[in-house]
């Protein structure tokens, strides 16, 4: 009788050593992290999803924070997060601030991954220039990330090594301004050194990184160099010119010879942006719309040209609905994110000339190329203040629905003459809250102004 | 005798040349009180023919000379009888003592009430007939002490809010756990079309609430430890109809059909009052008299107050809904088989436009005894479903949304007969007549079991089984819904879950003297798996064509994920002259889900009870006739919120560029991640007095869950915004009161009773922040509050003079984001239910209220409608007619603005006053059925069994101070810590419904 009470037991202890790889599962659609860059195809897709990141903040949220907070777009719908960039008076917790600042150090992670691990990938397939481009490409979307963030927020921890444990971050406390645009500008030195010379328009090449370079260097004020990158890439007229008319840039298939970096959205990776603007009838949300000022500027032929193709209008009944169209693939999804076009390049050499005396006339050509696109007469402008305005003024219209209007009147310290923000605290965005929260070393480290 | 008997067969053998049976009858008594059984299964002894007692226990049977009767009746000892005997063959039936203890249904087995030192709760199917309700889930409301079991929304098969005992959990799930004969089914929801934030489908319900014999819920530490890592929330035991030994065949066919209305419906206000208070606005905000929106429309305006129409879209959404069930069911069996069959068609009607659900169901229960040690068996059920899946709720492009937002004053139908749309929000008849929304289902939940007896006291039993669960959806939205802007767009997908599982026990049985000892040791073996499949296409040429393949650009995508469980499980219970009872359980869970370095968790308990009841002593007070005393104190675990690889250091694919693949990091890895562990304690005393006509149930329990699995937020600089940590804690504590009256036991009118109530205090003790949850962060998180708390600003009161609401101002500098505080919360203070039975002669009544008290409910509804014009393009409550106007005017709601500085219905408020937080308590008469049983004489006649008719009615009465539609509610079901949040939700029909069974 025992025995039949041991070969029960047998029975059951059988059954379960049967299986003992039950419990050591791997995943079907993800990697371990120690094998995600091994070879050259890892390595290259990493990179493409380090450009997928930059997708994720530009889709969006980082278009909006240029221009909602300023004077040509307003929220016209029932989230409080947009209300508060539109009002200026964001708080801490805004979902906004907090995402695009996530989605922006994902950027940054995804990109430091593949600088510190692509080097040493050993596949003979994989040769030392490819490598170059691979690492030039993540440099350059680390500095965009890092530019990004110090426009908006003001000096940032500055990360340039792979997360691997929760502690790889300690101790790494807020830059100063200066200290993130340097790193800015060191990431940007980089890449202009690996990438290629071509005029691929949605990867990062070394004109890209150059365009980015003359705009760094407009934010702070090195006229002189902002001049120089400017005309490095102007004088590049096979690659780069000025495509008319106006919504040429905007119109499908896109990448037209006027733009130096967009990222490219296509049907299976979709932007929906278009979705925030265009009028219910249309089947959007219509909640971005242009401001009653913007509509009444950008019609005047005097000021907008054959930029008045940025809106649209339907009718219904006897309502009719104006609306931005920058953003118009309501049907494929794949309009693209605008980062940097010819005709900024222009107005960034035209201002760093503004500001060096005796290149006042240079920059007023400047300005009248990128007048002369939108079929408007020349300005014949004298003084440098008046010629800065000038410029301003262009810029506003010229990228009224991308990411510069309010970064372009922060940098100016005109956004209280302009739009009446006295309060300059308000001039940065805060730090998210949960990350002065989940970061010990940004306590007490908030933008001030903010709780 | 045998002259009579001889004359009957021959006239018999006269009428027909094979009919050569006795038609016999008689009496089935009760030898206790001589009352009538009825119900008494006879069947002619090694034939399938049989017949049942009528309610007056008579019976009428045709059998062959010289054969034998068998009669049985659960409850009381089965007997036999020559059909030779004397007639009339009356029978009186001696009560089964041993079958009298009532058995319960525990994990892993079955045992004696009294021996039970946990605490659990059952529900039987006579508790739960007649209610038109797709799943068993929603039956228990009501029924179980600590059992909290809410609908979501009125929308048929949709989600259930069932708690037992409180929540535990922020982010793992908090449902229950369901064992279906023997089978840990899947609960998680597999439809993905979007719904705002309703959950769409109750997985429960693919199983047909009429095959269910019992429900079982086992509420403490010492009931659910032995179900380990999934037992913290509690257990769901649900017991399927089995065919009894030695029956004869029963046939059943049930039918009802119900008729469903809302008994309240949305009203708003007419044109006019909406161009007055538009009008009123503008004067408010500083505009000029002459330029009124609403002025005549010869000076440029919208025309005058008195010339707005008034369209009204609310009636266009409701409907009277339909019900329809229809089930046939054979049951029986002899000494060597046994079975169940049942087959359910049911279908229902939302009563709001255009959702239905239909299901299709069978099973089969079998059980077949091979040698005098070795039987087999199967339950399987097949089970079909269909949904017209149609959103509701937190969506602009929902249905209610559709009809109740818009401005009353504008137009449906454009001038040229399209459809008008304003805002965001879609056309309500063309969302109702275009929704296009398919969710059919496929479910398969089937056991096959072996069990042996290798000695007469020891069995090994070893089970196969298997949960299968597809969800087929296909929708397609056409271009005159938004969804379907600009050119139509479609998907379909394919959900699949599947449980694989073995099980082996090995029990052993055997009363030693006075010693009664039990053990049962096992193991099992689990895998899911799980599949998603999914497809796209935008652009269609045409409104009629409909599937992707006619699409201009089409996109798609697929994932899978396994996860493995291997468990072992014993427990042992001692029982000594049946008065001191102590047992133990214990299971050790491998989950491939955890941590590699805390890869397997422990889980034991402990239960002892006193029955003091059987001491002398007290039996000399001669007051009860059973005083228990219980104990029991354990751990249990919750794993159903870590997915299949979520402690793993992973990066992803699908992060493309280019029309590429491109990867990323997705999280970072935790080794040491495991399951949510909650300790239980909890301590009970069953009492029985008056010949146990009262039977009072108490219980106190007291449980922590800690290691609650959070996403605990990282250093968002290294990239990631967190990791799933074990780190927070929560608490319920609770009491619960079940009375059990058989209040009238003899005499004509015999009248049965169970009332309960329940309390729960829940309280979460330790987080890593406060963070919020809902739409607008209208719930808050946070150390030292109860779950689903609302955070709000407190309106004190409108200031007479200005017409502006003043708000709590906390710290005395005006109101900022500092002033939003925690003004209450979800929770009832207390709830339960009272279910009475009455009968008189062949009538029966039964009648059920629920009832839940001091809970709020956030009335998103108002939220929207009294909004003093910062909506413009959403309509107005009338409430908003009650906004202050003119200095002295006293109300609640500010005069109208749209300065966002009055925080009136703005500004730093954004709305978020607790203006529109109200008390949901309520009590209603959940069920209430009057039914009729036919007498045999009438149905013998007829060949009939059985009959019986019933009349019901489902929420025909609720008591609320709630002005929303339903105070049962719950619109973000999908979203976690959410609850009694209201938002354009199909209110809980009105129902009236008729039935019959019949039995053959």
């Amino acid at each position: 009788m025992k025995s039949r009470y041991t070969t029960a037991l047998a029975a059951l202890i059988f059954t379960a050593s049967a299986c003992s790889d039950l419990l050591d599962t791997e995943p079907y659609q993800q990697l371990a992290d120690g094998t995600a860059i091994i070879d050259e195809g890892s390595a290259r897709a990493a990179l493409l999803g380090a450009y997928s990141n930059a997708q994720a903040y530009y889709s969006l949220n980082y278009p909006v924070l240029g221009y909602l907070p300023a004077d040509n777009v307003q929220f016209n719908g029932t989230l409080n997060q947009y209300l508060q960039v539109d009002q200026n008076a964001l708080t801490a917790d805004n979902v906004i601030i907090t995402d695009t600042w996530t989605q922006i150090y994902k950027t940054i992670n995804a990109a430091n991954n593949v600088i510190a691990l692509v080097p040493d990938v050993l596949d003979p397939a994989f040769t030392a220039t490819e490598k170059e481009q691979v690492t030039g490409e993540a440099y350059f979307l680390r500095a965009l990330g890092y530019f990004d963030l110090a426009r908006g927020w003001g000096g940032v921890p500055v990360v340039t090594q792979p997360t691997r444990q929760l502690t790889d971050g300690l101790g790494i406390k807020r830059s100063t301004l200066d200290q993130t645009y340097d790193q800015v500008l060191a990431d940007l030195i980089e890449a202009e050194k690996r990438l290629p010379e071509t005029a691929t328009r949605n990867r990062a090449v070394k004109n890209a990184a150059r365009a980015l370079r003359a705009r760094l260097h407009l934010y702070r004020e090195q006229w002189t160099e902002a001049e120089t990158y400017a005309s490095e890439v102007i004088g590049n007229t096979a690659a780069y010119t000025l495509v008319k008319p106006y919504k040429t840039f905007f119109t499908a298939p896109f990448l037209s010879p006027e733009s130096i970096f967009e990222l490219s959205f296509s049907t299976a990776d979709q932007n929906n942006q278009w979705n925030n603007w265009y009028p219910s009838q249309l089947g959007g949300q219509y909640t971005l719309q242009p401001t009653i000022g913007f509509i009444t500027l950008v019609n005047d032929a005097s000021r907008g040209g054959s930029r008045k193709t940025l809106i649209g209008s339907v009718t219904t009944g006897n309502a009719t609905a104006v609306y931005g169209i920058l953003y118009n693939r309501d049907a494929q999804r794949d309009d693209p994110a605008y980062i940097i076009r010819l005709a900024e390049v222009y107005l960034i050499r035209a201002e760093a000339r503004a500001h060096q005396s005796g290149k006042e006339a240079d920059a007023l050509d400047d300005l009248n190329a990128v007048r002369s696109r939108a079929d408007l007469t020349n300005l014949n402008l004298t003084a440098p203040a008046d010629i800065l305005l000038a410029i301003e003024a262009e810029r506003s219209i010229e990228f009224a629905f991308e990411a510069h209007r309010w970064f372009d009147l922060v940098r100016t310290k005109r956004a209280d003459d302009v739009l009446g923000i006295e309060d300059e605290r308000k001039w940065l965005f805060p730090i998210p809250f949960a990350e002065i929260n989940a970061d010990p070393d940004l306590a007490n480290d908030q933008n001030p102004g903010y709780l | 005798m045998q002259k009579i008997l001889l004359t009957v067969i021959l006239l018999y053998s006269g009428l027909t040349a094979y009919a050569q049976n006795v038609t016999l009858q008689g009496r089935v008594t009760s030898h206790e009180d001589n009352g009538p059984l009825p119900g008494v299964s006879i069947l002619v002894k090694g034939t399938t023919t049989g017949t049942t007692t009528d309610a007056d226990g008579r019976y009428r049977i045709d059998a062959p000379p010289g054969a034998t009767l068998v009669f049985n009746f659960i409850g009381f000892q089965s007997q036999e009888v020559s059909s030779d005997a004397t007639q009339p063959i009356n029978i009186t039936l001696r009560p089964d003592s041993r079958q009298l203890q009532e058995i319960v249904v525990v994990g892993y087995g079955e045992q004696s009430r009294k021996t039970i030192t946990g605490s659990l709760a059952s529900v039987s199917a006579e508790a739960i007939r007649n209610i038109p309700a797709p799943s068993p889930d929603q039956l228990l409301q009501g029924k179980a002490a600590g059992v909290q079991v809410t609908a979501n929304s009125g929308v048929p098969g949709g989600g259930i809010f069932i708690r037992v005992r409180g929540t535990n959990s922020v982010n793992a799930g908090n449902d229950p756990l369901y064992v279906v004969d023997g089978v840990f089914i899947n609960n998680t929801n597999l439809i993905r079309t979007g719904l705002g934030n309703q959950t769409p489908s109750n997985p429960l319900t693919d199983i047909n609430p009429s095959d269910i014999e019992s429900i079982e819920v086992l509420k403490d530490a010492n009931a659910t430890a032995i179900y380990g890592s999934r037992g913290a929330n509690g257990v769901v035991i649900i017991t399927t109809k089995r065919g009894q030994a030695n029956t004869a065949a029963r046939i059943n066919f049930n039918t009802y059909q119900g008729w469903s209305w809302a008994p309240k419906k949305f009203d708003v206000v007419n044109g006019q009052q909406l161009a007055e208070l538009e009008n009123e606005l503008f004067l408010n905000d500083g505009g000029a008299p002459a330029q009124i929106p609403y002025r005549d429309r010869a000076v440029g305006g919208a025309g005058t107050p008195q010339e707005q129409p008034t369209y009204n879209r609310i009636d266009d959404l409701f409907r009277t809904a339909r019900t329809s069930s229809y089930e046939l069911a054979a049951s029986g069996g002899n000494d060597k088989t046994r079975y169940y069959i049942g087959g359910g068609y049911f279908k229902q009607e939302s009563i709001v436009k255009p959702s239905e659900f239909e299901r299709y169901s069978l099973r089969i229960n079998l059980d077949q005894t091979i040698t005098d040690k070795l039987q087999i068996g199967t339950s399987t059920a097949l089970t079909h479903t269909w949904r017209n899946v149609s959103s509701n709720d937190n969506n602009p492009a929902g249905v209610i949304n559709s009809g109740l937002f818009p401005r009353s004053n504008l137009p449906v139908y454009n001038e040229d007969g399209t459809f008008a749309k304003y805002g965001n929000f879609d056309n309500h008849i063309a969302l109702i007549e275009n929704l296009n929304n398919d969710a059919s289902g496929n479910r398969v939940i089937s056991n096959l079991y072996g069990s042996y007896d290798i000695l007469p006291e020891l069995t090994l039993r070893s089970s196969w089984s298997i949960d299968f669960n597809d969800m087929y959806e296909n929708n397609y939205s056409n271009t005159l819904i938004l969804a379907g802007q600009p050119r139509g767009a479609a998907t379909s997908s394919l959900s699949r879950d599947v449980t694989l599982l073995n099980e082996q026990t090995l029990t052993y049985h055997k009363t030693l003297g006075q010693f009664n000892v039990q053990v049962i040791l096992g193991n099992t073996i689990q895998k899911n798996t799980i599949w998603r499949t999914q497809l796209s296409g935008l652009q269609f040429p045409s409104n009629s064509l409909e599937t992707i393949a006619s699409s201009a650009t089409q996109t798609g995508s697929s994932q899978k994920a396994e996860a493995g469980l291997l468990s072992w499980f014993g427990k042992a219970g001692l029982t000594f002259r049946d008065k001191y009872i102590v047992d133990a359980s214990f299971r050790a869970d491998g989950s491939s889900r955890f941590g590699a370095s805390n890869r397997w968790g422990y889980f034991p308990s402990v239960g002892v009870a006193w029955r003091a009841g059987e001491e002398d002593f007290v039996k000399n007070v001669d007051v009860f006739d059973e005083l228990k005393l219980r104990a029991s104190i354990g751990i249990t675990g919750n794993q159903a919120g870590i997915s299949e690889y979520a402690s793993q250091g992973l990066w992803e694919g699908g992060n493309n560029y280019l029309d590429q693949p491109g990867t990323a990091p997705l999280q970072i890895r935790n080794a040491n991640l495991s399951w949510e562990e909650t300790r239980q304690w909890n301590v009970g005393i069953d009492i029985g007095v008056l010949q146990n006509r009262l039977i009072f149930d108490l219980n106190y329990y007291d449980k922590y869950t800690s290691g609650l699995l959070l996403n605990v937020p990282v250093p968002r600089k290294l990239g990631y915004a967190s990791q799933l940590q074990n780190y927070g804690a929560v608490s319920n504590k609770g009491l619960e009161l079940t009375i059990t009256g058989n209040i009238l036991q003899s005499g004509p009118l015999k009248w049965t009773s169970s009332f309960n109530i329940s309390t729960n205090k829940n309280r979460i003790e330790k987080l890593a922040s406060s963070f919020t949850s809902g739409s607008r962060d209208i719930f808050l998180l946070k150390e030292g509050e109860p779950l689903y708390a609302f955070w709000l600003y407190k309106q004190r009161y409108v200031d007479t003079q200005t017409g502006d609401a003043v708000y709590e101002d906390l710290g005395g500098d005006g109101i900022t984001v500092a002033d939003r505080q925690i003004v209450g919360d979800a929770w009832p203070d207390f709830f339960g239910g009272f279910n009475n039975t009455l009968r008189y002669g062949n009538f029966d009544l039964t009648a059920s209220l629920y009832f839940e008290q001091g809970a709020k409910i956030m009335n998103m509804n108002r939220f929207f409608l009294v909004h003093g014009g910062t909506q413009r393009n959403i309509g107005y409550y009338p409430e908003q007619l009650e906004r202050w106007q003119k200095p002295g005017d006293v109300t609640d709601i500010p005069r109208l603005t749209r300065v966002s500085s009055s925080n009136n219905y703005g500004g730093t408020v954004q709305n978020l006053s607790t203006r529109y937080l109200e008390d949901g308590s309520f009590i209603r008469l959940r069920t209430v059925t009057l039914g009729y049983t036919l007498p045999a004489t009438l149905l013998s006649r007829y060949r009939l069994a059985s009959l019986r008719v019933y009349v019901s009615g489902t929420n025909l009465w609720t008591a609320t101070p709630y002005s929303g539609l339903d105070p049962e509610v719950n619109s973000q079901s999908g979203v976690a810590n959410t609850k009694n949040f209201d938002w354009a939700t199909v209110p809980q029909p009105r129902t009236i419904q008729a039935g019959l069974t019949l039995g053959f």
